[in-house]
């Protein structure tokens, strides 16, 4: 570590800045760290030079293709391995199933979890010298390691019906479902595909799962036609203040409530675009309306080629089990045509998506039916000059100072 | 000895149901109801007459528990909850009760052990952070200290001793992959600021070894860039060389992702301050966040400009949003140039794309009007 040429220049050393974030009202990451073995002067040093210290390492476990991720410190004195450990859907455990796995931690790893990585794994730091005897003591526990590179990823669902009131089909037994669907299944041991493939699955139109963006093929609860509304409860509660039936019509985005002058709250459902609005506030007074679907999309991904998607509709199903044939079509194609890196949304952005559900539309059982939105391209970095670093420099710094002197 | 073999064959933990306590197993569907009780307790209530009270713990940056803490949880919820514990997709935790005196046990104890209680209705309800320098290769910034910083600043936006016009979720991510994706309220994205160089003496690792091969196929650095900016020629000794064009470039990384030897300058790495995103269908619907200001110093250990930019957003959002009304609902409906516009923020080409009349989501599938 270049600890005393940085303290000429006046700046923390990395060690220091370990200390620095010790500190704070909020539980500290570096405390929970030093609480285990894991190696903190790598992270220091990655603060010192502002930047990355890990380079991608290498690792071994016989018959194991998925699931690990390997780190060596760029200095070489140290290695990292990262088991990403299938979860069950909706997260859920009881106390005696996580108290296994956390022996488990302490036995085989370092004793440190990240209990949520953004794919939806349970990430695990392994002690290298011991990762093949780690994987079989995991599956004695009744899970594995999966979800990294170019296969299946974890799948991801809210928690719907185990403790969601909203949940309008059972996203867990879904995501269950597809998890071991045998298409899919076959080929969740193997890196076989251009890149990764996501499925997410949310009960409702809030989208906890963020299907909407985050996932090549992703489901969302729905309904059709207007919210159910069950006037008495919703005049009680009117009455007793809990909810204002006028503010209710007037905040409802797609301006779909009229209040009548006999004081009934009716819902175009015409207009209606499931916003939730009058449902989260006033429910159960209001619910979602009686006749259900899942809206099943495609394309979405933060990662690709063509950078950030929302995802694209393809038809309102009446069961999550009918895109089966679709998604392994959709895969098919794209896994004999596309090149390394490039998503699901690539392929759709690059065919045309609706060619592409035209295509494959004898795979699904219901007719597609939706109108897909163009998106502009988003783009998140930028490459500026000199003078423009300083321009947002100084601006960035007046905000500072206009909130020291406050 | 076992089959080897065998671990091809992966052990799923489903069903789900296997998971569960009995409480919950038993009212899977059945909920009918549900209470907020302060900003950190829900209570949802079965058409069986159950009732379960779930409290909401904020978690570390990049969501990193030792062992040591997992065990005082699990403690705490066998001494005052139902046995059960749940990670939500934010990356907070969820101890589980059958009764609000119950649960304001397991409130109380948590914060005994220095943790905070909050993250619903009229809150910030989490930040995610990817985990960049404590393991990620590709990372410009270090989300996880940033976000231990925005914490430490906002977090009684977190536990409601101080309100918000509605939810807030925060997402910071490392690198312009932005692994926490696009649809927070706001997104800080670590990005390099400038187009890359490389390592002249093993930039070759990453290339063929002989020019030939580049009649054959093109090389994967080349192919990976989306807008076409590096170039591989051919060299005199007739080893493969490459050409980076700056003024194409978007510093996106990409080539980064695929070969180690490919060098950004950290003087010049800053954080894109994006705004407006949101998964749920909500107010406007879902939409991905715009580049608001696409380069903030990086000020270790403080980073005192990107807190103070982001405090000025809260603020503005809270002094001018309508009733309810989410930030990216709120810059959506006064225009990205506005929101500019009023906080005297420059504008390059880098920052000004706004939103556009498309909706995404389920409204895909409604009906279009005139």
């Amino acid at each position: 570590m270049k600890t005393d040429s940085n303290h000429q220049n006046g700046k923390l050393t990395g060690i220091e800045m370990l200390e620095y974030y010790e500190k704070g009202p909020w539980p500290s990451h570096v405390n929970e760290m030093k609480k285990t073995a894991y190696p903190l002067e790598v992270y220091a040093s990655g603060l010192e030079t502002r930047a990355s210290p890990w380079f991608g390492g290498s690792a071994k476990v016989r018959y194991v293709y998925v699931g690990f991720i390997a780190r060596r410190s760029k200095d070489g004195k140290n290695t990292e391995l990262h088991f990403r450990v299938f979860q069950p859907s909706g997260q859920i455990y009881r106390t005696e199933t996580l108290r296994k796995l956390l022996d488990f931690s302490d036995k085989y790893g370092l004793g440190l979890l990240q209990v949520m990585g953004q794919t939806g794994g349970l990430i695990i730091s392994i002690d290298p010298e011991k990762a093949d005897e780690a994987v079989d003591a995991l599956r004695s526990l009744g899970t594995d390691i999966g979800d990294t590179g170019d296969t299946f990823r974890d799948f991801a669902s809210c928690i719907g019906p185990a403790l969601c009131e909203y949940s309008l089909f059972n996203t867990l037994e879904a995501r269950d479902y597809y998890l071991s669907y045998p298409p899919i299944y076959e080929k969740i041991s193997n890196q076989l595909f251009p890149f990764k493939v996501k499925l997410k699955f949310s009960g409702c139109p809030m989208d906890c799962s963020r299907a909407v963006h985050r996932a090549d093929f992703g489901f969302i609860g729905t309904w059709e036609g207007a919210p159910e509304v069950d006037q008495a409860l919703l005049k009680d509660k009117d009455k007793s203040g809990q909810i204002s039936m006028e503010d209710l019509a007037r905040n409802c985005p797609s301006s779909s409530i009229n209040v009548s002058v006999s004081g009934d709250l009716s819902i175009d459902p015409e207009k209606c675009e499931k916003s939730m609005n009058c449902i989260k506030r006033a429910f159960p007074a209001i619910k979602p309306g009686k006749t259900r679907k899942i809206a099943f999309m495609a394309g979405g991904n933060i990662k690709g080629r063509f950078g950030p998607k929302m995802a694209k509709p393809v038809a309102l199903l009446d069961d999550y089990k009918q895109a089966e044939v679709f998604i392994t079509s959709v895969i098919d194609r794209w896994e004999e045509n596309y090149p390394h890196k490039d998503r699901i949304g690539d392929m759709l952005a690059k065919e045309g998506f609706s060619r592409v559900v035209e295509a494959l539309k004898e795979t699904l059982p219901v007719a597609p039916n939706g109108k897909p939105s163009g998106q502009t391209r988003i783009i998140d970095s930028a490459v500026l000059s000199d003078e423009e670093r300083d321009l947002y420099a100084t601006w960035s710094r007046k905000i500072m100072d206009e909130y020291r002197g406050a | 000895m076992p089959d080897l073999s065998e671990r091809m064959k992966k052990k799923l933990p489903i069903p789900y149901t296997d998971f569960l306590p009995v409480q919950i197993g038993d009212n899977v569907g059945k909920w009918v109801d549900r209470r907020f009780h302060g900003h950190g307790i829900v209570e949802h209530i079965s058409s069986s007459g159950d009732h379960i009270f779930t409290v909401k713990v904020g978690s570390p940056a990049n969501v990193r528990f030792s062992t040591d803490t997992l065990r005082k949880f699990n403690k705490i919820e066998d001494e005052y909850g139902i046995g059960s514990l749940r990670f939500t997709r934010s990356g907070n935790v969820e101890l589980i009760a059958d009764s609000l005196d119950k649960a304001e046990k397991l409130k109380d104890e948590v914060e005994k052990i220095g943790f905070y209680v909050g993250g619903w209705g009229n809150t910030l309800w989490s930040i995610s952070s990817c985990t960049a320098y404590l393991t990620c290769t590709t990372a410009v910034i270090d989300s996880p200290s940033l976000t231990k910083v925005l914490y430490d600043n906002f977090y009684r936006y977190f536990t409601g001793e101080e309100e918000l016009p509605t939810k807030l979720k925060i997402s910071v991510g490392g690198c312009p992959t932005s692994c926490g994706g696009l649809v927070a309220d706001l997104v800080l994205v670590g990005h390099y600021g400038d187009a890359p160089s490389y390592d002249p003496e093993r930039i070759g690792l990453c290339l063929p070894r002989k020019a030939e091969a580049l009649d054959v196929a093109v090389p994967e650095i080349v192919n990976v860039c989306p807008v076409g900016a590096i170039d591989a020629f051919k060299k005199d000794d007739n080893t493969v060389g490459i050409n980076i064009k700056r003024e194409k470039c978007i510093a996106c990384g990409r080539c980064k992702d695929v070969c180690d030897h490919i060098i950004f300058d950290p003087d010049k790495s800053g954080v894109a301050i994006m705004v407006g995103g949101k998964s749920s269908n909500t107010g406007s619907g879902p939409e991905l966040a715009r580049v608001l200001i696409p380069w903030v110093p990086v000020t270790l250990p403080a980073y005192g400009e990107i807190v103070a930019v982001v405090r000025k957003i809260i603020d503005i959002w809270k002094k001018n949003a309508s009733d309810g009304e989410r930030l990216g609902d709120y810059v959506r409906r006064i225009g990205l140039s506005n929101l500019q516009e009023a906080m005297h923020i420059p504008v390059t080409k880098w920052n000004r794309t706004g939103f556009g009349k498309s909706t995404f989501g389920i409204r895909q599938f409604q009906e279009r009007g005139a």
